[in-house]
């Protein structure tokens, strides 16, 4: 094959070097410094988990929703938290249970006796940053309440279409150890979650710095984050968000991402492969890792770090997988190192 | 009826609680009910003791015994009060001679001791039902209240007494000691012989009684029925419904609402509407009639309508069914033999095939294998999935032949495609494409790794992990420059950025030295790659 059968690169968007791209170097330049700053403040408070730190930044960048699993214990529930402190917007939270019901989410009409009308109660589903904890020790139809808001930031109570604020996150906690009394996230659900971050053990370095700092905090053993500066607000995280989706996206890298996302759906040891959103997400999350890490444009090692997150949840092992003991991640690994990267 | 005007307020109430609303109402209307009472009953005690005189006792009977009758009356006049059309006393007592046909016999017969006296009574009077739609109607209504209802009477007989005897003392406390003493009380100590007038006077006192206590009785009995009434329809909700819709009547939506609420209300029998309490009973006590004449929609003609609805789907389903019988022959074995009318068929066969029992084995186990083979074609079809699995993993297990690929990041392997003095050739690319000359150094380089240093890379291996790569081989001159070309090559390549015109020849020179250093390229050029 000769060099000139090869595709040449076309920009898929207006390359940020151009005549224009001065301004925008800027404003790129202090997102970066003030996502910097953030990604600081926030890992002051959940040590030894930079790199899930930085996966929600990028789905808050990128404007989608996260769910994170983990056994107790290490600090899911802190870095959201950490999150809601840091930025200033509105934070609920939902503890599922159970007995929870979709109105309990988000909200209901109540009739008043007195003055014989209905009144919205808006649920906790209207705020900016809302954390579902344990989100599957609720039913099917509880988690479905989430679906319309997580994908259209909208909630229909008593017929009304009502937008959410924006910026709007779902952050999702969930416990993979624990299977008795919970309720498996359907598809649907799982496929609204931008991003499904494992959340690991830390270091052991980085777990005697904890000890230290948990042992020497007046609260009995949990992390604080009254201490955490609050450096965003929701009108920053809108613009965060924007200058987000204008970053650069070489056509090279876009296929690539693609390529990923289908690969999925013929490789032999998954049974379900993942949707179009899954190659949405992906590019998203990649354009909010290339801010993130300062650059100003997406390379393919972006797409490369967030795949395993994006397709996580989208895939399912195949039963045959399962019995022979191999995991997901690892089938997911072999299936990104099979991929091929762009070339020229 | 007209719930909105409703003098009391209309919720659900505990049944003592509803007995003592109704205390209430009597006591709101009490002049003109004991009033009308009064006279009613007067009169017909007046008739009675002109008629019988000589035999009181007769008379005092036959008044006791008419009491479902002045029943009527206060009845009447608290189902108007209560929707706010109070009548006057002439009123009512022209009303009451019409109030009392209803079903008179047998109020005065069978159900002259019926306990609920006062709770059945607005059934018969106010909904006018009779027979067995009464029956059902009753039914409904004494699932719950009839206990209370039952109590009432049970108190009533016992206010009765107290009262007359408590009259009978107010009399007797009036009287000089002389005449009267102590509690003692016998007319014919005073009085030679008890005369009849005394008597009559005595069925006066009882008049009195009851004039003053059947009307709270009768109120009684109505608002308890009142109050199962509105549990059993709930008036309550109907009412806050009413509420909303005249409050909302522009919307379309309140309109809707509102023929909702008052379509049970506007399709109630007119001729009882005139009566002040129209009472619909539900459909299905009704014997049907024909209602609505006069308009296009005829009662008739909407039960048509619902049936008709009602026989298709979703409502009625029906559904044909198939299944395998016995040959021809058998039905008309089982017609004979049920004709016979001795032993049926199969009994014959079972002792015929028992006979030959050889048969019968044969069958069982034919039966048998039958069993054991579908239970072996379940087991397959049951566990399909899993044996495709199985035998794909089988065939997957074979031993993968690791090949080494001919082609790597789109270009042969063999050095071939790269020209032989590749620093050259990129330096003659680079004032006109800059691009195509990167691109050349990279795969150079690449090709370069691979072949000189063994380097495993990947096709999925992106530039930075390559770069990784290059900085474990501890070759810090190759690794520096590596690094400037990767990030020069990344710009150009997915930045869309130029780099600076003095770049490209810098980058060949290093080439040169930094390459030819490291290792000379081996292998022999045989074309340019670059057009």
């Amino acid at each position: 094959m000769s060099d000139t059968d090869k595709p040449t690169s076309t920009p898929a968007d207006k390359p940020a070097s151009s005549s224009a791209g001065k301004p925008a170097n800027n404003s790129r330049q202090k997102a970066h410094q003030l996502l910097h700053a953030v990604r600081g403040e926030i890992n002051k408070a959940l040590i030894g988990q930079q790199a899930v730190v930085d996966d929600v930044l990028c789905a808050l960048l990128a404007g989608g929703h996260v769910l994170i699993e983990g056994v107790p214990g290490l600090g899911k529930t802190l870095l959201v938290r950490a999150l809601s402190k840091v930025f200033g917007g509105e934070f609920a939270r939902i503890q599922f249970t159970p007995d929870l019901m979709p109105s309990d989410v988000t909200g209901h009409a109540v009739f008043d006796l007195k003055s014989e009308a209905f009144h919205l109660r808006k649920g906790p589903v209207f705020t900016n940053l809302l954390l579902a904890d344990e989100i599957n020790r609720a039913p099917a139809k509880t988690q479905a309440a989430l679906l319309e808001v997580m994908q259209e930031r909208q909630v229909t109570l008593e017929g009304e279409a009502l937008p959410v604020p924006q910026p709007f996150m779902v952050l999702a906690t969930q416990n993979p150890i624990e299977q008795e009394g919970t309720y498996p996230l359907p598809e649907a659900e799982l496929d609204r979650f931008m991003l499904k971050l494992a959340i690991d053990y830390p270091s052991s370095d980085d777990e005697i710095a904890l000890v230290r700092q948990v042992t020497r905090s007046a609260q009995a053993d949990a992390l604080e984050v009254s201490q955490l500066r609050t450096l965003l607000q929701p009108k920053d995280v809108q613009i965060l968000q924007k200058i987000t989706s204008e970053i650069a996206l070489d056509e090279q890298v876009l296929d690539y991402a693609v390529r990923l996302v289908r690969t999925t759906r013929h490789w032999p040891g998954l049974i379900l492969g993942a949707g179009p959103r899954a190659s949405i997400a992906l590019v998203r999350c990649a354009r909010a890792r290339a801010l993130l890490r300062g650059g100003e444009f997406v390379i393919p090692d972006d797409i490369k770090a967030c795949a395993a997150a994006v397709l996580r949840h989208r895939v399912r092992l195949s039963a045959e997988l399962e019995i022979a003991g191999q995991g997901l991640e690892h089938v997911l690994a072999q299936l990104i190192e099979q991929v091929d990267a762009p070339r020229l | 009826m007209q719930l909105n005007n409703a003098q009391v307020v209309i919720r659900p109430r505990s049944p003592w609680e509803a007995v003592d609303l109704g205390t209430h109402l009597a006591r709101q209307h009490a002049g003109l009910l004991i009033s009308a009472q009064f006279l009613a009953m007067a009169a017909v005690l007046g008739v009675l003791s002109l008629v019988l005189m000589d035999y009181p006792t007769v008379v005092a009977l036959i008044f006791w015994w008419l009491k479902p009758l002045y029943d009527r009356l206060p009845l009447f006049i608290l189902s108007r009060a209560l929707f706010g059309e109070r009548p006057t006393l002439k009123q009512a007592l022209r009303a009451w001679p019409s109030q009392m046909k209803a079903q008179w016999f047998a109020n005065l017969t069978w159900r002259r001791f019926s306990p609920w006296r006062s709770f059945h009574l607005p059934v018969t009077q106010l909904e006018g039902l009779n027979g067995k739609p009464r029956t059902a109607r009753l039914n409904v209504l004494s699932m719950r209240n009839s206990q209370p209802a039952a109590a009432l009477t049970i108190v009533g007989v016992h206010l009765e007494i107290v009262l007359y005897f408590a009259l009978f003392a107010l009399v007797g406390m009036l009287l000089p000691p002389e005449v009267y003493d102590g509690w003692d009380f016998n007319p014919s100590d005073w009085l030679d012989d008890e005369p009849l007038w005394f008597a009559h006077l005595t069925n006066w006192l009882y008049l009195l009684v009851l004039a003053v206590w059947e009307p709270f009785y009768v109120a009684g009995g109505f608002t308890l029925y009142l109050n199962r009434r509105t549990e059993l329809e709930a008036w309550d909700t109907e009412l806050t419904f009413r509420r909303i819709a005249e409050r909302l009547q522009k919307g379309s939506a309140a309109l809707l609402l509102c023929a909702v609420c008052l379509l049970p209300a506007l399709y109630s029998p007119s001729s009882l509407a005139a009566e002040g309490l129209c009472l619909p009973p539900s459909s299905e006590q009704l014997p049907p009639e024909e209602r609505l004449l006069n308009q296009a929609l005829t009662s008739q003609a909407s039960e048509k309508a619902i049936h008709a609805l009602l026989d298709e789907p979703p409502f009625s389903n029906p559904t044909t069914e198939y299944e395998l019988k016995w040959g021809e022959d058998e039905p008309e074995k089982e017609k004979t033999a049920e004709r016979d009318g001795k032993t049926p068929w199969w009994l014959k066969w079972l002792i015929n095939s028992w006979k030959n029992s050889g048969g019968i084995a044969r069958a069982f186990e034919v039966l048998l294998w039958l069993v054991v083979l579908s239970a072996l074609a379940w087991l397959l079809w049951h566990y399909r999935h899993w044996l495709a699995d199985f035998v794909g993993r089988l065939q997957n297990l074979k031993p993968a032949v690791r090949q080494r690929p001919t082609t790597l990041f789109g270009l042969e392997l063999d050095s071939d495609s790269l020209p032989d003095d590749l620093a050259a050739a990129a330096e003659a690319l680079w004032p006109n494409d800059p691009r195509q000359a990167l691109s050349l150094l990279y795969r150079g380089l690449l090709v370069h790794l691979l072949d000189e240093h063994q380097v495993a890379i990947k096709n999925s291996h992106t530039e930075y992990e390559v770069l990784g790569l290059i900085n474990a081989q501890q070759l810090p001159q190759l690794a520096r420059y590596a690094s400037n070309l990767t990030r020069h090559w990344i710009n150009l390549a997915y930045g869309h950025q130029l780099p600076a015109a003095s770049v490209g020849p810098a980058l060949c020179q290093a080439w040169r030295i930094v390459l030819k250093a490291a290792a000379p390229l081996t292998a022999p050029a045989t074309q340019a790659a670059s057009a």
